[in-house]
């Protein structure tokens, strides 16, 4: 049941935030749409209705441009794999620890970034145990490593976004009503299917968010190739990153960003699709 | 250390000019207006002013504790205040953050500002005219300048800039693990031995120009023969999976874990790593090595005298020494090694923070507008991204 | 075969957490190391003195104080502002709710460099300073939509009835939100603000490009990384998270006390 009631009230919860947005969001991002119709040579860029940028970024960065869909696929998907149990456990079995559970899956974030990397490149080191392992287990051949190839990019972005992964699935597991499980295995149903039946399709919402918040960022991602990788495996982020900085390419690195952001968003439109989002997004 | 100026004179120099605040501080409080080009007018002032803000990367100058000895007594020498902050960690996104102010005419709030050379920043920012001119007549110990750095191809008469530290891009090993010395980019690049185990910089000053020199080419001078062939050489590397990765500083962590062998490597960072791991090694290639040089700078907007002075200071030799003996970097200060030979023999005998004649003869500096010429930036930035 | 498939659950939580907690155990192992260099890359030897002179590097820590300020700061104001979104999105319907959707998904999508250099050409243009409130300013913008997307996951699933049944019970609608809603999926704006929190405590490139000469750690620590990665860096980081972890602690004592004295239930 909707509130269908006319009246500033959606308005008014709305105004402070989205006029955040807008100020400090749409309205640098227009500037940035000029750039990208722009031309010239840094400094000096004119406007110049420039639609070609968008054409030259896209084929001249295609295989970048797949390669972060599929990294950005891959970690969602591993993500989701490891966060649900996670994420179920912590809610069902919790109990009053529950609080603290969450904030030890965030607590990585608080160790900046660049010393939880060099700690996974000490861990994947060449010689360390898990490298050693994987080599005894005959999984990576005997001059293989694991730093410097796409695994470690694609670990190191599961990783790093694993918390985003983790939080929503928590949030929407945690609220299930339980009598609805007790009422299904009532019902002679399995525990599995009680789970298939009941407790998963209303954490659907949060699975959703979940994987948006996830591959969304993910997509766009520089730094996991840039310390994990090699040249080979570098994302639409690192060039993005590089035509800004180091190239100073503005217009290019705008069409870029926007090609980026339209690619993402048909990608999760597509998605929300498929899941069925109207559900998911108004209140049944 | 110069002594025209007493303590006193200044001073007194200092309370007749008034408190002036530098001059983006007045625009601050006036909150500026963006469009017009009043703010670069230099009042060519030769009163120190209150403030004298320095930007600098991190970990780059004495340190006792939490103070900086040479700043505390250049303070306490001229009775003038240094906001001293580490807020520059790259220079690529440093100069995007400070180009905006830059491009609409307004100060940087900055008076002195520490870039690479071979960053092409520099350069590129003589070009466009967003460097204020040193004041020379402040800084008499420019004499005190080693000769290697008084030509720089982007700043021939050293009149917008002055180096603050310099390094040595030369082939960092581990010889047991190589089995071996190394002397050659070419043996980096080809032997079998060490596939996969090899980083290359992600400078391309330093990976182009160390490539050239095995190429028999001028690395001071490019051309696109030149440029094309190094590219070729390295993309040869990259194909056979003979180069690892293209890193920053990060092959450290590589190099002192044996993940890789050997690499380019920069003489600052052996320093620090040969305290932890005395067998690594580090040599400047047979054909040549390669030579990057921060430099202070001042930007459009900074006090120009009080720079100036700041600058003078930190040529002294004494104060050069204080400095080099904790950051280990080379100093462009003539002098500064006799200083430390009494005080810490040790780092004045280091060739690595104190080259050789030798080493300085077969050291090369990179040619600036190579690095500032937007196709060769695609071509490396092609290689290096995939 | 019961106690397997019971704990089986338990078993997989429990490696998961270890697989987070990998990195962070050889961050906290390296806290004691001690390097006669300047990097902290290998295993040198064991001491306290990292422990005992956290801050005898210059810059540590007034960087840290300026990234938890902000950090705090920040989750909270962008979790009011995009808990009031998502209630407005998943409650009403209204003109404009599917371009408001779009405006909370874009900023996501956004790669991080373009947002904070397009922020910071807006600041030139205004001619605002750069510094702790710029910084402020971004974080809260790119926390908003992450807010939006978790609270609305939570309000999405959110039980109307217990509304109706509380307004049936006579209370108006402030009261109901206060007392029924809010408690109800506080979980979810709680996770949505320790979500922000952490954001923002490890942003580096938005910030970057917003700071001017503000300094936050995560600044700090990339900028000294090119000379150094002293230990009190892993010190600093692993105390930040103990700290936490004390907190949270001392809430779930605070909350059985409060049991015991029969108030609200958990």
């Amino acid at each position: 049941m909707l509130h269908r009631r006319k009246g500033a009230i959606p308005y008014l919860l709305l105004a402070p935030g989205i006029a955040w947005l807008l100020v400090f969001f749409v309205l640098p991002m227009w500037y940035l749409g000029k750039m990208s119709l722009s031309e010239g040579l840094f400094p000096t860029f004119s406007f110049n209705w420039a639609w070609g940028n968008f054409s030259e970024a896209v084929s001249s960065y295609q295989t970048q441009f797949i390669r972060s869909g599929e990294y950005a696929a891959i970690a969602t998907v591993i993500a989701l794999a490891v966060s649900y149990p996670l994420a179920y456990w912590i809610a069902f079995r919790g109990g009053k620890w529950k609080n603290l559970f969450l904030l030890l899956v965030i607590s990585p974030f608080f160790v900046t970034y660049l010393i939880r990397t060099l700690a996974w490149e000490t861990i994947l080191s060449d010689d360390g145990v898990v490298v050693n392992t994987l080599k005894w287990l005959h999984i990576l051949p005997p001059d293989g490593r694991l730093l410097a190839t796409s695994v470690a990019v694609i670990a190191g972005i599961t990783y790093n976004f694993l918390p985003f992964m983790v939080l929503p699935l928590y949030v929407s597991l945690e609220q299930i009503d339980h009598r609805l499980i007790e009422a299904a295995e009532d019902l002679y149903a399995s525990a599995p299917r009680a789970f298939y039946r009941v407790t998963l399709p209303l954490s659907l919402p949060g699975v959703f968010a979940g994987v948006l918040l996830t591959f969304i960022p993910a997509a766009g991602d520089f730094i996991n190739a840039q310390l994990l990788g090699t040249p080979r495996q570098y994302m639409i982020g690192n060039v993005i990153q590089s035509e800004f900085l180091a190239v100073r390419d503005y217009p290019t690195a705008a069409a870029l960003s926007f090609v980026l952001m339209a690619a993402i968003l048909v990608i999760v439109l597509i998605f929300a699709k498929v899941l069925g989002t109207e559900r998911l997004t108004v209140a049944a | 250390m110069s002594e025209a100026f007493t303590r006193e004179d200044l001073l007194r120099r200092a309370v007749a000019g008034g408190a002036l605040l530098s001059v983006p501080g007045l625009l601050a409080a006036c909150g500026g207006s963006s469009k017009s080009a009043a703010t670069t007018t230099t009042t060519v002032s030769t009163t120190l002013p209150q403030t004298i803000v320095w930007s600098n990367w991190p970990l780059y100058i004495d340190v006792k504790g939490k103070r900086h000895p040479s700043l505390d007594q250049f303070q306490a020498h001229y009775g003038v205040k240094v906001r001293y902050i580490e807020d520059i960690n790259d220079n690529d996104s440093f100069f995007g953050k400070i180009e905006g102010p830059l491009s609409q005419g307004q100060s940087t709030g900055r008076d002195l500002i520490v870039l690479t050379d071979t960053s092409g920043l520099p350069g590129r920012m003589i070009e466009l005219g967003w460097l204020e001119k040193l004041d020379k007549s402040a800084i008499p110990n420019i004499k005190n300048l080693q000769p290697i750095q008084q030509h720089p191809n982007w700043d021939p008469n050293r009149e917008y800039s002055l180096p603050w530290q310099s390094g040595m891009t030369g082939i960092g090993y581990d010889p047991k693990l190589v089995g071996g010395d190394i002397d050659t980019l070419h043996q980096l690049l080809t032997d079998p031995k060490l596939k996969g185990k090899v980083t290359m910089l992600t400078e391309m000053a330093d990976s182009m120009g160390v490539t050239m020199l095995a190429n028999g080419d001028n690395p001071t001078k490019v051309t696109n023969a030149t440029f094309d062939r190094a590219i070729n050489t390295l993309q040869a590397a990259v194909n056979s999976g003979q180069i690892r990765q293209f890193t920053g500083n990060d092959y450290a962590p590589l190099l002192a874990k044996g993940d890789i062998y050997a690499c380019l490597a920069w003489s600052g960072d052996m320093v620090q790593l040969q305290a932890d791991h005395p067998g690594l090694k580090w040599v400047l290639p047979k054909d040549g090595g390669m030579l990057w040089t921060d430099n202070m700078l001042i930007p459009k907007g900074g006090h120009t005298y009080g720079a100036s002075v700041l600058m003078n200071w930190y040529y002294s030799p004494t104060i050069a020494a204080e400095v080099a003996d904790y950051v280990n970097y080379i100093t462009p200060v003539v002098g500064a090694d006799k200083v430390l030979l009494k005080s810490d023999p040790a780092i004045a005998k280091n060739p690595l923070i104190f080259p050789t004649e030798e080493m300085l003869a077969n050291l090369h500096q990179f040619d600036i507008s190579a690095v500032n010429n937007v196709k060769y930036k695609k071509q490396f930035q092609a290689l290096i991204g995939g | 075969m019961r106690w397997i498939k019971h704990h089986l659950l338990t078993g997989y939580a429990i490696l998961a957490l270890i697989y987070l907690f990998l990195p962070i155990t050889v961050v906290v192992a390296f806290s004691f190391n001690d390097p006669k260099g300047r990097f902290n890359y290998t295993w040198s030897g064991f001491t306290l003195d990292n422990w005992l002179h956290p801050f005898d590097v210059p810059g540590p820590q007034s960087a840290l104080e300026v990234s938890i300020e902000i950090a705090f700061l920040a989750a909270l104001i962008a979790t009011v502002l995009g808990t009031l979104i998502a209630l407005a999105l998943v409650r009403y319907k209204f003109r404009g709710s599917g371009s408001t959707n779009m405006l909370i998904f874009i900023p996501m999508t956004t790669p991080e460099v373009v947002m904070g250099a397009s922020l910071l050409t807006l600041f030139v243009n205004w001619v605002v300073p750069q510094g702790f409130g710029t910084i402020l300013i971004a974080h809260i913008l790119f926390n908003i939509s992450f807010v939006v997307v978790t609270v609305r996951a939570r309000l999405v699933g959110f039980d109307r009835h217990l509304e109706e049944a509380a307004m049936d019970l006579g209370a108006n609608e402030l009261v109901t939100f206060t007392r029924v809603t809010l408690p109800l999926i506080m979980p979810g704006i709680i996770a949505a603000g320790l979500l922000a929190f952490a954001l923002s405590i490890d942003d580096f490139v938005i910030t970057y490009f917003n700071a001017g000469s503000t300094i936050t750690f995560p600044l700090f620590v990339w900028g000294a990384a090119r000379v150094a990665t002293p230990p009190q860096i892993n010190v600093i980081g692993t105390a930040i998270f103990l700290i936490a972890i004390t907190l949270m602690l001392g809430n779930i004592f605070l909350q059985n006390h409060r049991e015991k004295k029969g108030a609200v239930p958990a």
